[in-house]
């Protein structure tokens, strides 16, 4: 299949032109042998079929300077990688092209059949910016397209020119270079790398002179052999670096400046804007007033979608109950499986709401400003301004978040940055902290208008922020680096959102998100539900008339009985032995065995606490219409026959919830962002501790 | 006058003549800020923290270490 990359500058609208040809058929996915995730999708053209679409993340030029921008320059210099498009369309924006001709004259001169798409047409109509496109083509050789993301305009144009060049694929290959001009000791390295390492295109050589050391398609062998030339010729990396860069510029500067046409300067909405959202003294105080109205209307247009999810969820238990037979199935189906599920599923409406309101300051450029507000605060933590896209999205999810670090290219700002991420209280923590606030916090108000529920619930995030920044500072402390840091952002104008790139985007987090709940969900119920109802049969049976005749000896009634019964057998169970083994490590924060069980089973995720509770609860239990509040309040301890969850317990409970790191998906992606699992054991390590000692201050403090 | 652009009040405005640091350079460059271009120091961030610039119209963050980098050269009365 023909295979097309979209590249350009970051800002310049890719993703929606992404949209606008692949529509609804793309996908994110992991390329072997690549680091980064990809997003890509088909297109469907008359002539050349079914083409795959590659959308590769921005970058100014192949000389990169994060992990992000280094993947245009690992796939357009590696032929043998499985996604090495045969053309690039590239996407610029025409309101500021001499900026973007950068890196479409690297490509053109690494011999890619190319179509040049200046986009935000609509943009430039407004400004009176008008490109002379047939003088642009013929200086450059390339077909030029002019669209709008944005509209829609002239999306059917381009793709008949990408039909078009794919058919006639045979195009300006491995020619000469229109727009650099080689130096004596350029000429000498790229000679000799293109004879000992068979490569046809000159800029190529010279790029994999420049970025030997870090591409890592080449082999040993061949990162010594292109060392030894560069050596031998005295290549100097960053000073030819400059001068090329420079060179290109004033090669097709001039060019251009004839190519365009504007009218008077432009003193746009956004600089007015910007005005106040980077106002000196007022952006930070806005920052945290917009911060504040998304946490509140998250929670107040929920509402409604969650009563109806949960009413559904509930019916759906009551339908199973009348429907299937009494039994060992319909017990698992309805009070482990269902009410497991729909403790979670509940809360879907918050997460989408969340992930909507995140991505929405994102599309509309709002998060670049942010970065540049707290970039100064940040560095004081051993962050970088733009951890803070990390820390807001964490607040949805720490897995995109954690991979957003790759724009961050100082080592250890990124690292620190992924080490504390997952304390930010991420949506799945939700659940549980609605479950356990209702123990700790009464339903009650301050003041007359602050709700102390909800009082309690913003606190649970700000310890979560504090803890993250506490943690960066240490870590900040503790590791050493000389590396250089930097910020050098550029601040897109703000725009009205992509509707369809918001909507794909919560879709395809939601989505995860559910299907990744749900899956986990299901299995460990099932799993949890078969340990907890069976155990060791001698032990099993001894258990029931032990509990029969202490029944008869208090004379029980028959509920009363069947309960005693259910309690001792659970003890009993496999689940129950496991339980009780680790019961003394955790007895010192207040917690039970029960409580013991769904923190293993949480090390899953955080959500599998509901189904936990759920399942070991109600089994057993001859109650069907309780929910997990009320079964969670009637629960006592065997011993000294008082409440399990005492405000003690429970807010050492969710005080462990809030540090704990409670995910294999974040582990996964963690292992996979940092190349090795020594990080994810120190992240794991540093944040139990914190969950353990945390637990053990609170409970000892309220008890 | 050269000046560095941390040296610039804000509003006023130079055009870059060279730069004191060749790796800041490097990425500067890409970015768009080459010699001959118009900057323009717009205001500074929150907490005495980084420069917000517009060069030859687009906007842009640095540090203060990275816009020290830069030498302006700027008109008497800019």
């Amino acid at each position: 299949m023909n295979i097309i990359a979209l590249t350009g500058n970051p800002n310049s609208g890719k993703s929606s032109l992404f949209n606008h040809l692949t529509g609804l058929r793309q996908k994110v996915a992991n390329f072997p042998g690549v680091t980064v995730d990809k997003k890509f999708g088909t297109l469907r053209l008359p002539g050349s079929g079914e083409v795959r679409v590659i959308d590769l993340p921005g970058t100014y030029s192949l000389y990169p300077s994060s992990q992000d921008e280094r993947v245009t320059l690992d796939v357009l210099t590696n032929p043998a990688s499985e996604i090495y498009p045969g053309a690039v369309v590239y996407v610029a924006d025409v309101t500021h092209l001499e900026k973007h001709f950068l890196l479409l004259t690297q490509i053109i001169d690494l011999g890619f059949p190319v179509i040049l798409a200046l986009n935000m047409s609509d943009l430039a109509e407004k400004e009176g910016i008008q490109v002379d496109t047939r003088q642009v083509s013929a200086y450059l050789g390339v077909p030029v397209v002019s669209v709008s993301g944005r509209r829609g305009d002239n999306i059917a144009a381009l793709r008949q020119e990408i039909d078009k060049l794919l058919k006639e694929k045979n195009r300006v290959q491995g020619a000469s270079s229109v727009f650099h001009f080689y130096a004596s000791e350029e000429k000498k390295v790229v000679a000799e790398i293109q004879a000992s390492l068979n490569i046809a295109n000159p800029y190529h050589a010279l790029l994999l002179a420049h970025h030997h050391s870090r591409l890592s398609f080449l082999n040993n062998e061949e990162k010594t052999q292109i060392a030894a030339i560069c050596q031998a010729a005295g290549f100097k990396d960053l000073p030819l670096q400059i001068a090329e860069t420079m060179g290109r510029f004033s090669t097709y500067g001039p060019v251009l400046k004839r190519a365009i046409r504007k009218d008077g300067e432009r003193n746009t909405l956004t600089d007015k804007l910007d005005a106040i959202f980077t106002h000196r003294i007022f952006a930070p105080l806005l920052f945290f007033a917009i911060m504040f109205l998304v946490f509140q209307a998250i929670f107040a247009w929920a509402i409604h979608p969650m009563n109806w999810i949960d009413q559904g969820f509930i019916s759906a238990g009551d339908f199973l109950n009348r429907v299937l037979p009494p039994g060992w199935l319909t017990n698992l189906l309805t009070e482990g499986i269902l009410s497991g599920l729909g403790g979670v599923l509940v809360f879907v409406p918050q997460i989408a709401i969340l992930f909507f309101l995140i991505t929405l300051l994102e599309e509309v450029g709002y998060m670049a400003r942010a970065v540049y507000i707290f970039d100064k605060v940040m560095q004081q933590f051993g962050l970088n301004g733009r951890s803070v896209v990390a820390l807001i999205s964490g607040g949805a999810c720490a897995i995109p978040a954690i991979m957003s670090t790759r724009t961050i290219s100082n080592w250890k700002e990124r690292i620190i940055t992924i080490m504390v991420t997952p304390l930010i209280s991420c949506s799945a923590r939700i659940p549980v902290y609605t479950v356990l606030i209702a123990f700790v916090v009464p339903e009650d108000t301050l003041f007359g208008i602050f709700n102390m529920q909800g009082l309690a619930f913003m606190g649970l995030y700000l310890l979560g922020i504090m803890a993250a920044l506490v943690s960066a500072y240490v870590f900040k402390k503790i590791l050493k680096s000389k590396e250089r840091s930097w910020l050098m952002l550029e601040l897109p104008p703000y725009r009205m959102p992509m509707w369809t790139n918001v909507w794909l985007t919560i879709r395809e987090k939601v989505g995860a998100f559910i299907l990744g709940a749900g899956r986990v969900i299901m299995v460990v119920s099932i799993i949890l539900w078969g340990l907890a109802t069976y155990g060791p049969p001698k032990k099993m049976e001894r258990a029931e008339r032990e509990a029969i005749a202490l029944a008869q000896e208090r004379s029980l009634d028959e509920m009363a009985t069947a309960n005693l019964v259910a309690a001792r057998k659970i003890e009993m169970s496999y689940a129950g032995h496991l339980g009780k083994f680790i019961e003394p490590t955790i007895k010192p924060l207040g917690f039970d065995w029960k409580i013991g069980i769904a923190l293993i089973t949480s090390f899953a995720a955080r959500e599998v606490f509901v189904a936990t509770m759920a399942t070991l609860y109600s089994i057993g239990s001859s109650d069907d219409e309780a929910t997990i509040h009320s079964q969670l309040a009637e629960a006592h301890r065997p011993d000294t026959g008082g409440l399990v969850y005492t405000p003690a317990t429970s807010a050492a409970l969710l005080i462990f919830y809030v540090f704990a790191m409670q995910c294999i998906s974040t582990m996964a992606v963690v292992r996979r962002e940092t190349g090795s699992w020594k990080w994810v054991f120190i992240q794991f390590g540093y944040m139990s501790a914190l969950a353990y000692l945390g637990s053990l201050t609170v409970f000892h403090l309220l008890n | 006058m050269d000046h560095s652009v941390t040296q610039l009040k804000e509003g006023k405005f130079g055009t870059v003549r060279r730069f004191t640091d060749e790796r800041m350079a490097g990425k500067l460059m890409t970015m768009g800020v080459l010699p001959g271009s118009k900057v323009q120091v717009v205001r500074i961030a929150p907490f005495n923290g980084g420069y917000y610039l517009k060069v030859d119209g687009t906007n842009m963050v640095l540090r203060e270490a990275e816009a020290d980098s830069i030498v302006l050269e700027v008109l008497a009365d800019s």
